[in-house]
């Protein structure tokens, strides 16, 4: 299978402090793979260095075969990013104006952009206030139309980061149904939360980040079934910590397969 | 960095600021019509009160003085050359003066004709109230009709004795004005205006600043910017370009605010006096050296403001710093807005402010240094270098980008 994402041995430091420390992981086209950790784990952390925001203190990460050091515009070109909390658009510009901002700068013709709001208006159901500004939006508008504005490119990376916290039920069921459907069209997501139930029902593969550590990687299956049990029983009174864990590999590909291709 | 992402952030931060009430009334409304509005009120009243107290001068006679032949003396002869003062006939002068009904009281010693006719000195007394303006203003009027009147009598009295006048002035002094340009009166011009353009310029592109990084970091907007595709470079220089141009719309704004001032009514450029244009000529290419000056200040304090609002850790620390911007920037202002034209030295050429005010009034001062302006535009392209790189070294630190 197609490896999208192959993340080894990645560390980030602040001052001495490592936020991430030492984590590999890969992830298969089409997949979900969620980064389960509690508060200050280094999910934000390594997904900012999946998206080239920050710079790895030492490993190295590819997305869709391009280095995110060497290539990095290459890389944001392939990605799409959703955070959680605020929606992050722009209250003066339009829904229109903001999908077509991120659709420019992310190389989009004029055309091209014209025709993809007029597909994700539809898909979304905005097609009432496409062309009202983002300030004058419910809170559910505003959901849809930063969901729209993730895709407006068609990457074939989606990174959402705690996409639900601070959300009410109703919204949250939305970013996870925008999920299923970013998979159903192929696309490659990593997903980072804090919820055992959401990353279950989504997660194709799970990574559990402690300290900065990858202490668990698996199906979820896998997780279940082995040593790892331990882990979810005490998932929110403590953490059990598998020293050896620091590398975690596609499901149908074991570590001793050798370096990379 | 590519041109074409640059562009884009360009176009996409005017659009959003265009629409920003906060930023339209402080960077173009308010500019606009601050200068004509302060000087048109404070203007208007100051030539409604010279009128005031130059039009209907009323004085009296002292109640001793006040006689048939006093007051014919004084209407007929010593008022009579100026038609604004007006005599009163009251019977008490003292209380008139109090109730403001007359500005001041003429008294005439008693025996004044026979001193007058006897070619002796007179003594006159003018009693007036020096806590108002008007009363102490129509005594110095009247003190000069007398003076006027006085003369007009040593005149008589030389010719009298026949004699030329002219002997009273045995030497006549006249003035050459040598200063080029044959300038007007535009020492407020000369003063204000070179002033004006500096300050407008180095803050004009605040309000801009904040919102476009500062404001964009509180509002959760700047991190999905940062994860697309165009590198930090282009996103710097996209914000960095637009705030130079807010930068200039403000001094635009004055500008035209001004000159629509001056069509409806020219005293609205200074305050109630006369704005002396007529006098001034402008050198085109110290001029355009000038506006290159200019705009390389726009864009060293462009580089200054998104420097202080990526630093800032939100959008009120980054208007505080701001503040303190402001207040840096008027001090090296200040400094040189007295100063004139004839007294510049090359220092203040090479400093930021100080050179765009100094080749403003060079230029209106009409005594053009090609060295100096040259001087100035070479420094200022080192500042704009410098701030720029310092801004651009801030965007690509992590620790700045990314506060937690
Ligand atoms: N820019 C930064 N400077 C210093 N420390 C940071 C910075 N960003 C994150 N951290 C620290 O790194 C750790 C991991 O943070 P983060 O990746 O945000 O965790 P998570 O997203 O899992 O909650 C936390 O202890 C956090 O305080
Ligand atoms: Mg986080």
């Amino acid at each position: 299978m197609e490896r999208m994402i192959e993340v080894t041995g990645l560390v980030k430091k602040f001052g001495d402090f490592a936020a991430v420390d030492n984590v590999s992981f890969s992830v298969a086209k089409g997949e979900i793979f969620g980064l389960l950790g509690e508060n200050g784990a280094g999910k934000t952390t390594t997904l900012r260095m999946l998206a080239t925001m920050l710079r790895p203190t030492a490993g190295r990460a590819f997305l869709k075969g391009y280095d995110t050091q060497k290539e990095p515009e290459k890389v944001r070109a392939q990605i799409g990013i959703l955070f959680g909390g605020e929606t992050g658009l722009y209250d003066r510009l339009t829904v229109a104006e903001n999908i077509a901002y991120f659709g420019e700068l992310n190389g989009m013709s004029k055309a091209a952009i014209r025709e993809r709001i007029r597909q994700l208006a539809q898909a979304f159901g905005m097609e009432d206030f496409i062309n009202k500004r983002a300030s004058r939006l419910s809170k559910g508008m505003k959901q849809k139309a930063a969901f729209a504005r993730s895709i407006v490119h068609d990457p074939d990376i989606m990174l959402f980061d705690e996409p639900t916290s601070g959300l009410d039920v109703t919204a949250a069921r939305d970013v996870h149904e925008f999920i299923l459907r970013c998979k159903s069209e192929g696309k490659t997501i990593v997903f980072s939360s804090h919820s055992m139930s959401e990353v279950e029902k989504l997660c194709d593969r799970i990574g559990i980040i402690h300290r900065g550590k990858l202490v668990e990687c698996g199906t979820v299956d896998e997780l279940k079934k082995n040593t790892v049990t331990m882990i979810w029983k005490n998932y929110l009174s403590g953490w059990w910590v598998r020293n050896e864990a620091e590398t975690c590999d596609d499901s149908t590909e074991k570590r001793d397969k050798g370096p990379d291709t | 960095m590519k041109l074409k992402h640059v562009m884009i952030v360009l176009k996409k931060e005017i659009k959003d600021l265009i629409r920003d009430k906060r930023t339209i009334i402080s960077s173009i409304v308010l500019p606009m019509i601050l200068i004509p509005v302060v000087n048109i009120v404070m203007g208007g009243g100051i030539q409604k009160f010279e009128k005031e107290i130059n039009e209907n001068v009323t004085v009296a006679l002292s109640q001793s003085s006040n006689t048939a032949e006093a007051r014919e003396l004084v209407r007929d002869r010593i008022l009579s050359k100026n038609p604004n003062i007006v005599l009163v006939d009251t019977d008490d002068p003292v209380k008139a003066l109090e109730n403001n009904e007359i500005r001041c009281i003429i008294e005439l010693e008693s025996s004044y004709a026979e001193k007058l006719k006897e070619g002796m000195p007179i003594h006159i007394t003018l009693q007036y109230d020096e806590s108002k303006t008007k009363s102490q203003a129509a005594a110095d009027i009247v003190a000069w009709a007398v003076e006027e009147f006085s003369e007009e009598i040593i005149k008589e009295r030389i010719t009298s004795l026949g004699l030329d006048p002219a002997i009273l002035q045995p030497v006549n002094i006249e003035r050459v004005n040598v200063a080029p340009n044959e300038k007007g009166n535009n020492m407020m011009l000369e003063m204000m205006l070179p002033f004006m353009i500096a300050m407008l310029v180095a803050i004009g592109g605040i309000p801009a600043a904040t919102d476009l990084v500062a404001g964009e970091k509180e509002r959760n907007t700047f991190e999905p910017l940062l994860t697309t595709m165009p590198d930090r470079g282009s996103l710097l220089l996209g914000k960095y370009f637009a705030v130079t141009l807010f930068s200039f719309v403000s001094l635009i704004a004055i500008l035209a605010g001004l000159f629509i001032g001056y069509m409806v009514n020219p005293n609205s450029l200074t305050i109630g006096v006369d704005a002396g244009l007529e006098g001034i000529t402008l050198d085109p290419l110290a001029l355009i050296l000038a506006l290159l000056i200019t705009v390389a200040l726009g864009m060293t304090f462009s580089g200054i403001q998104i420097a202080l609002s990526t630093i800032a850790k939100s959008y009120k620390e980054a208007q505080t710093y701001m503040s303190f911007l402001i207040l840096a920037t008027m001090m090296p202002g200040y400094a040189t807005m007295f100063i004139q034209a004839t007294d510049l030295s090359p220092v203040m050429f090479t400093l930021p402010v100080m050179n765009t005010v100094a080749a403003f009034k060079m230029i209106l001062g009409g005594r053009i240094d090609y060295f100096n302006l040259v001087l100035a535009l070479v420094t200022s392209i080192v500042f704009v270098a410098l701030t720029l790189a310092f801004a651009a070294s801030l965007f690509k630190k992590e620790k700045v980008m990314f506060r937690n």
